[in-house]
């Protein structure tokens, strides 16, 4: 779901950039600091869940998991993002330094959107086939909208992007399902050991 | 009908004796060359290699147009021969908006030693760091809340 140097247009990395930053602001200012650690942990989780491959026929895409961090994180789910983009670009090279701005605020709006849609709905349900399919539409719709943002993104640069961009929508609807599955699984054991732990 | 015929059959038969260039335009073959060539490996940073990628060629006469454009083959290699010294630039990207550029040095045509770029550190050893940095920058800002 990166998106690489040397493809967007400077417009477009400054929309995210703005984008991206105001993000980090606002969460920076509404991350309480008991929830410091929890959100260097989710940060970390993220970091590295993009070493985890998931074959998908010839090609290969890896977890995002952009719906836990926004049902845990909340508001602070984009400094997180940042951080852990920002040394997935220098340790990975995955994406990279001019297009951090837009890659953040790709995932980061993905993850902050399923929490404002269905956060509260999760964390008030109390039947686990609820709690599960809710979960499972939380990671797949994190997914989707991540992937569409991509191809929004690419399709703004230049339209000959628009047909890639299909591309990439359809061949994330397997990454979806898979994100969904461990979403909803993830939040059922959270609600059970530690339901503080959602936003 | 008959003279319409008999003149169209004569023009016929003056193209092909008098012109046969024009009909016979491109003749083909092929020798094999002496040219040595830059090969390279396209590669994800996860190991996966770069299958079937496009493949972009920028020499370093002109930056803006590809001088020779192709895909990576199944184990994500990729091959020109470079015919100027500077610096020669190869794209290769996916799909999914992964670009990888490798920028050659080329000071010789007649002698290209191209140098291999340092290994990295094991993957493991990133990731630890990576997450060593994460939770420094957590501590940081918590001291200053």
């Amino acid at each position: 779901m990166h998106i690489s140097e040397g493809i967007l247009s400077g417009s477009v990395l400054i929309a995210g950039w703005a984008g991206s930053l105001t993000g980090i602001a606002y969460g920076l200012k509404r991350t309480e600091s008991e929830k410091i650690v929890r959100t260097a942990l989710i940060s970390s989780a993220f970091f590295l869940a993009s070493l985890v491959n998931v074959k998908i026929g010839p090609s290969s895409t890896h977890l995002t998991f952009l719906a836990p961090m926004g049902l845990i994180l909340g508001c602070s789910v984009f400094p997180a993002v940042f951080v852990a983009l920002l040394l997935q670009a220098l340790l990975f090279h995955f994406g990279g330094l001019l297009v951090l701005g837009a890659n953040t605020f790709i995932m980061g709006i993905s993850a902050l959107s399923v929490y404002i849609l269905l956060g509260k709905f999760i964390r008030e349900s109390e039947k686990k086939f609820l709690t599960f399919t809710l979960s499972f539409i939380a990671g797949a719709l994190a997914v989707m909208l991540g992937t569409f943002l991509v191809g929004l993104f690419l399709g703004l640069t230049d339209g000959n992007f628009l047909t890639a961009a299909k591309i990439i929508i359809v061949a994330h609807v397997p990454l979806a399902v898979i994100e969904g599955s461990v979403t909803g699984f993830l939040v059922l054991w959270l609600k059970k050991s530690a339901p503080e732990f959602l936003a | 009908m008959k003279v319409k015929n008999f003149l169209i059959g004569l023009a016929c038969v003056g193209l092909i004796t008098f012109c046969p260039n024009i009909i016979y335009a491109h003749g083909v073959g092929f020798r094999q060359s002496s040219f040595r060539s830059i090969a390279l490996e396209f590669f994800y940073s996860t190991g996966e290699k770069m299958s079937y990628r496009e493949a972009k060629v920028f020499s370093p006469k002109d930056e803006k147009f590809a001088v020779q454009t192709g895909r990576t083959d199944e184990e994500g290699r990729f091959a020109f021969i470079p015919d100027c010294a500077g610096e020669w630039r190869v794209i290769v990207r996916d799909e999914e908006g992964h670009q990888c550029e490798a920028k050659i040095d080329v000071k010789d045509v007649n002698n290209l030693d191209v140098k291999t770029p340092e290994p990295e550190e094991p993957l493991y050893i990133r990731a630890l760091l990576g997450v060593s940095i994460i939770f420094n920058i957590a501590m940081l800002i918590y001291r200053r809340k």
